[in-house]
């Protein structure tokens, strides 16, 4: 049976030491969970989506805001106000762009709530409580330990590398 | 002093107390779930529910009895509830701006400042958005403003600045809503993790939505931020700006200028900082935040109050230059007024708070100075605050026709309303800081770590 070895580190260097180590070692990361968003995280799986749905939605939400105006003091509700044309489009902007904004933000959040899985309230890696730790102040890593390895060897990968603390669970 | 004077040293933005990860989260954490409110929080929060109370039954008399309770007559027919909306929505503004705009430009200060400016913001647009609506008139039809098929088969006056504004606020205030939790939620996972009480860690937990912090979640997040700071720059600007157009899109002497929407969105700005400033040596003391929000940031913070001054000084010059260029009778009418006229004396005391009171930040010693920053700050407030009042009240009472002139003075009920709105601003303040973290812990971690490796 796989087990996991999962490690604890103080600082963002001694966890991308291990990280790479791992990856050198032909280890699989089963997860990882970081107390703030390091830069060395790159561009990478999340990301995708989220400017594309604040923009799209955005444009939804402003073009059928403007559209809504336009039907409404057309057709609706043709009000002669001091002989200003019916469809006077300057002063039918500002509401379009307050809430196509809006629209933005909306849109942008539903595809943030997709991507990073949110609303899982319940997920077996808060059984672990070095992940409690990662939202505190520590990095944590977990990889895989194939069944008849040296444990040992693996915990000392992420040693050297620099953890504070490392265990095996599930094996 | 508020400490040390400002050194440049690889640590700027957080103390040497500060050393690890997990100093930050007890520092900001702490106050929240270790510790009891305390005295003086108590003492504050009744206070300022007893102001809040005092607000609603001014509120409950001007339903009761009708806007006649009010100053505002014939001819200033805007009074107190206009110039308390445009001075909370400026105060409003700035949060979010301050928030994004040190997002996009990678300002490493707004770690510790932007969590409870974007809460001001909050705050400040919901105590903006009463005014609006109590000056209605009918206050109970206000829904009308938003557009839905009904069966009088009415809809909004597109055309109208109270259309405009209704879309402003709501916009504005559930889109800052939207960009305060994306920055929270990393922050509300760090509190449902720590020890303490059941309850509130199971509230914590349920709000932080199932939040890990793998690296997926992360970048995502991030991502979301740094989009909705690109969208907020703007749209904070166009809410100042329709505030403006309120104004300058009507026919009336002193309004009907281009300067007004830019003018007003500096305003905000400048106004909102000072409020900053304020929540900040308050918050910084009141939850022995030292280690965060450190003399550098009110260094910093009190440039910026210098340069919006000077910003604000050449644009009242640019306003009195119009007039005199344009020639217009009723414009120059307008600027003697102000300066000679019935208000003058609250005008003079705008340009001392706005234009003078700011100046004194180029002394580098006072930009670090506790009392220095809050009697600035304060006079920024009132200065703002006046200018508000004095926007409305000078142009309606000397505008184009003299049979129409008169002048403005609140009542007490004015005064009580406004006090209201304060003291709700401030109970929602006290609120916010026993429930949620004032500092933005994830960001600070950032830092601290930035700022220690930098050391090495």
């Amino acid at each position: 049976m796989t087990a996991l070895a999962i490690a604890t580190f103080a600082e963002e260097g001694p966890y991308l030491r291990a990280r790479v180590a791992a990856v050198a070692a032909q280890r699989r990361i089963v997860g990882e969970w970081l107390p703030y968003a390091s830069e060395a995280l790159g561009e990478g799986e999340g990301e995708r989506g989220i400017r594309a749905a604040a923009i799209i939605v955005g444009v939804i939400g402003a073009v059928g805001l403007f559209a809504l105006t336009t039907w409404s003091m057309m057709v609706a509700y043709p009000l002669n106000v001091g002989g200003r044309p019916l469809w006077s489009w300057p002063a039918f902007i500002p509401a379009p762009v307050e809430f196509g904004a809006l629209a933005a933000g909306i849109g942008g959040i539903a595809v943030l709530f997709r991507n990073a899985r949110l609303t899982r309230l319940h997920h077996s890696a808060f059984e672990w409580d070095e992940v409690a730790r990662a939202s505190q102040d520590a990095f944590v890593l977990a990889i895989t330990c194939d069944a008849g390895e040296d444990a040992n060897r693996v915990l000392a990968l992420m040693a050297n590398a620099g953890a504070t603390h490392s265990r095996l669970v599930g094996a | 002093m508020i400490g040390a004077h400002v050194v440049p040293t690889d640590r700027r933005w957080t103390l040497p107390s500060i050393r690890t990860l997990g100093d930050v989260t007890d520092a900001v954490a702490a106050p929240l779930m270790d510790r009891s409110a305390g005295r003086a929080w108590w003492l504050a929060a009744i206070g300022a529910a007893v102001l809040t109370g005092i607000g609603a039954l001014a509120v409950g008399f001007s339903f009761w009895y009708g806007p006649g309770l009010w100053g505002n007559n014939t001819a200033v027919v805007w009074g107190f509830p206009i110039a308390n909306y445009v001075w909370w929505i400026g105060i409003g503004n700035a949060g979010t701006l301050i928030s994004s705009l040190l997002l996009l430009t990678r300002q490493e200060w707004r770690a510790s400042i932007n969590r409870f400016a974007e809460a001001m913001t909050l705050f400040a647009v919901s105590m903006a958005g009463l005014f609006p609506i109590l000056h209605l008139g009918r206050p109970m039809y206000f829904y009308w403003l938003a557009p839905y098929p009904n069966t009088l088969q009415l809809w909004p006056q597109w055309r109208s600045a109270l259309v405009w504004d209704f879309w402003a606020i709501v916009s504005y205030l559930l889109f800052s809503v939207i960009f305060f939790y994306v920055g929270l939620l990393p922050d509300l996972a760090t509190l449902r993790d720590r020890p303490g009480s059941r309850f509130w860690r199971r509230i914590y937990g349920v709000a932080a939505m199932g939040w890990q912090g793998t690296p997926v979640q992360w970048r995502a997040q991030e991502r979301l931020h740094r989009t909705m700071a690109a969208i907020a720059v703007p749209l904070v600007c166009s809410v100042h700006s329709i505030v403006g157009l309120d104004f300058a899109a009507s026919l009336m002497p002193g309004w009907t200028e281009s300067i007004f929407p830019p003018y007003f969105v500096v305003g905000a700005f400048f106004s909102g900082l000072a409020m900053v400033v304020l929540i900040a040596l308050t918050i910084r003391r009141a939850m022995e935040l030292e280690g965060v929000i450190v003399p550098a940031h009110f260094d910093v913070m009190a440039r910026l109050i210098l340069a919006s001054g000077i910003v604000m000084g050449a644009s009242y010059a640019a306003e009195w230059f119009s007039a005199w260029w344009g020639g217009e009778a009723a414009d120059l009418r307008v600027v003697r007024f102000e300066f000679t006229g019935t208000y003058a004396p609250f005008y003079w005391a705008m340009l001392l708070g706005n234009v003078a009171a700011p100046q004194l930040f180029w002394a580098r010693r006072l930009r670090t100075s506790a009392p220095v920053l809050v009697g600035v700050s304060v006079a920024v407030l009132v200065g703002m605050w006046l200018e508000r009042i004095l926007i409305i009240t000078d142009t309606l009472s000397i505008g184009y026709e003299p049979s129409f002139w008169r002048t403005y003075a609140p009542t007490i009920v004015d005064f009580l309303i406004l006090a209201g709105t304060l003291g709700g601003f401030l109970l929602l303040l006290l609120i916010f800081g026993r429930l949620l973290p004032v500092v933005s812990m994830h960001e600070v971690r950032k830092l601290v770590a930035k700022e220690a490796e930098q050391q090495r």
